[in-house]
């Protein structure tokens, strides 16, 4: 494997699920966790005659970043578009399960300075949501793993990151928005319903599956940047990814969950001011919500480089 | 049998409910915005206790959002369903533990809204909000319990039901569906015959639909054989999950109490394995990090 320092330069985009979680965290600092060596693959796939994988489709681990503890979760979309099947799933939940246990030896350990060393959970997100191959163990993790999200609230910072190849789709859309903060770059991407589904619900004339471009511009990280879903936009390096969740964790932890977008009555009620727009306008196209929100140059977006598009995005208003 | 309660969220509310209990969009004095026609919420009584309930009403459509109809949840809906549920918690907060007010869910949907808006504006945030919400008012020791009546499909299952803390369910002859994808979806994606699928999904609980299936991996607490059972049978529950929240068990309820669960029923085993190496594994390098 290559030097973490040149991992930083490398195309998050390229890099697999392992290179991500190595080099998301600072040097020589990653141990993973129930490691391919462990041979924990699905015993699911193979009754479907489907090829299994040592990892299942997921890196977990901890490694530090400062003096902090980051327990990782890194899915791999080269497997099963990273789907989430039975063990997947449960290497996800073991992860947070040992974010909250370590939480709390930190606290008994250090009771006068333990806020500097509080762990944090950052998912790299590279997924299509559940596994058909084993679908009901699937949902029922994805359950799960919400709830673990929900009983980090008030202790533990959980990020999100995508920018990887397959996005984040389908049930781990859910998951991805309930982060405290969401870190994408522009080739990230976000949604609920495939394209086929949409196209299956409206009609071809309304929204044409085969519209890669809408599709990019409806999902993108651009799109979710201005809507505030992600709360930052980075290039397409590991580092700039390294770099923003380092950021993210020098932040008190009040100031982390300022980012979310959704999680408190406060946060529905904004969300809620935002359907009533789209009730009122006939959006026909993301650049539609852009020129909205104040982009003069909706239709350039697009194409706009990272260092433009950052200077000159027009943001929705928070409340 | 031929009896289905598919598509009657409303009348399995006054099923349900003690007779003429139910006002509909009102948590005590708060009235809930007018809008998800799809989310029939509000207030009444089962056997005697005050409760919350959130249903699907499959018989409306949605006039703001046009794929919002039979049963779907759209971002309306599922906004109102979250606020009920954060208004709920807000209502109880002075009360202890044990007084907190159940909600029953009363499930039939076939999934979210799947429109252009929807994913321009988030629909995966406004289901996303709803789960998060029902998460914390079991952590304020609210008692969940959700009562599948027809359709718990995918990713509205998510939302409205799995976040629950006991889930219930009509047995498969009333016609109820539990399922990320019909066997026809699967069979196009995994490009497994449908034969095949078909004849495996006799003996694999992990991707055949159903609720015997759901059950095998602990993803229901327990089936209900008859439409009159199901009162008795949520109220028995209400008062299980106060029970276990009493005596500092919460997690056995929930998401996480139905991963024990599965295990206890030999459907989802390599679950907790991989949970308990995890743990032996950090174990061992533990020191470096804390």
């Amino acid at each position: 494997m290559r030097k973490w320092e040149e991992m930083q330069e490398r195309s998050f985009y390229e890099s697999t699920a392992r290179e991500r979680a190595v080099n998301l965290v600072d040097k020589g600092t990653f141990t993973e966790l129930l490691a391919p060596i462990d041979k924990k693959t699905s015993p699911h796939l193979p009754i479907l005659g489907e090829a299994v994988s040592f990892d299942d489709g997921v890196v977990t681990g901890v490694g530090k970043i400062g003096n902090r503890p980051v327990f990782v979760i890194s899915q791999e979309g080269r497997f099963i578009g990273g789907a989430v099947g039975e063990v997947h799933g449960a290497k996800m939940v073991a992860t947070f399960r040992l974010a909250q246990q370590s939480y709390e030896k930190i606290k008994a350990k250090y009771p006068n300075d333990y806020e500097s060393r509080v762990p944090a959970v950052v998912i790299s997100f590279e997924t299509g949501g559940v596994r058909l191959h084993e679908a009901n163990a699937g949902l029922l993790a994805h359950a799960e793993v919400m709830e673990q999200i929900q009983h980090c609230r008030g202790k533990i910072p959980v990020i999100g990151l995508v920018g990887s190849k397959v996005g984040c789709f389908g049930g781990m859309g859910f998951v991805v928005v309930a982060t405290d903060m969401v870190i994408m770059s522009d080739r990230g991407r976000i949604g609920l319903t495939g394209p086929e589904v949409i196209e299956e619900a409206m009609g071809k004339k309304e929204f044409d599956a085969s519209d890669k471009s809408l599709i990019y511009r409806i999902t993108g990280g651009k799109h979710k940047y201005i809507m505030r879903d992600a709360a930052y936009l980075v290039q397409d390096t590991i580092g700039a990814f390294h770099k923003q969740v380092a950021e993210a964790l020098k932040m008190s932890y009040d100031e982390v969950q300022s980012h979310r977008c959704i999680g408190s009555l406060k946060l529905v009620e904004e969300q809620l001011e935002l359907v009533k727009i789209a009730a009122e306008n006939n959006f026909k196209d993301a650049t539609d919500v852009w020129a909205y929100f104040g982009n003069k140059k909706s239709d350039q977006i697009q194409d706009q480089f990272y260092d433009e598009f950052i200077r000159e995005a027009k943001r929705r208003p928070r409340r | 049998m031929g009896m289905t309660m598919l598509g009657k969220g409303r009348k399995a509310i006054s099923m349900i409910l003690d007779e003429g209990s139910f006002v509909e969009g009102k948590i005590d004095g708060y009235t809930l915005p007018d809008i998800g026609p799809g989310a029939v919420i509000g207030t009444g009584s089962l056997k005697g206790r005050k409760v919350t309930v959130i249903a699907n009403d499959a018989m409306v459509r949605n006039p703001r959002f046009p794929v919002v109809y039979s049963g779907v949840i759209g971002m309306e809906e599922a906004y109102k369903m979250a606020t009920t549920v954060y208004k709920m918690i807000e209502l109880d907060k002075n009360k202890p533990q044990g007084e907190k007010r159940p909600l029953v869910l009363i499930v039939d949907t076939p999934g979210n809204g799947p429109g252009k808006v929807e994913e321009l504006f988030g629909m995966n945030k406004a289901t996303g909000a709803y789960q998060l919400s029902l998460a914390e008012a079991r952590q304020h020791g609210h008692p969940i319990v959700a009562m599948i009546i027809g359709r718990a499909i995918s990713g509205a299952f998510l939302c409205h039901g799995l976040q629950a803390d006991h889930i219930l369910s009509l047995s498969e002859e009333f016609q109820t569906m539990i399922h990320v994808m019909p066997l026809a979806g699967i069979s196009r994606i995994t490009k497994r015959d449908i034969e095949s699928l078909t004849e495996l999904s006799k003996t694999n609980p992990v991707f055949a639909s159903g609720a015997g299936f759901f059950y095998k991996l602990g993803g229901l607490e327990e089936l209900v054989h008859n439409v009159d059972d199901m009162k008795d049978t949520i109220d028995r529950h209400i008062t299980e999950v106060y029970k276990c929240n009493a005596e500092g068990n919460s997690e056995k309820c929930g998401p996480w109490g139905r991963g024990i669960l599965g295990k206890e029923r030999g459907g989802r085993e390599t679950r907790d394995e991989v949970i308990r190496m995890m743990y032996d594994e950090f174990a061992k390098v533990e020191a470096q990090y804390i």
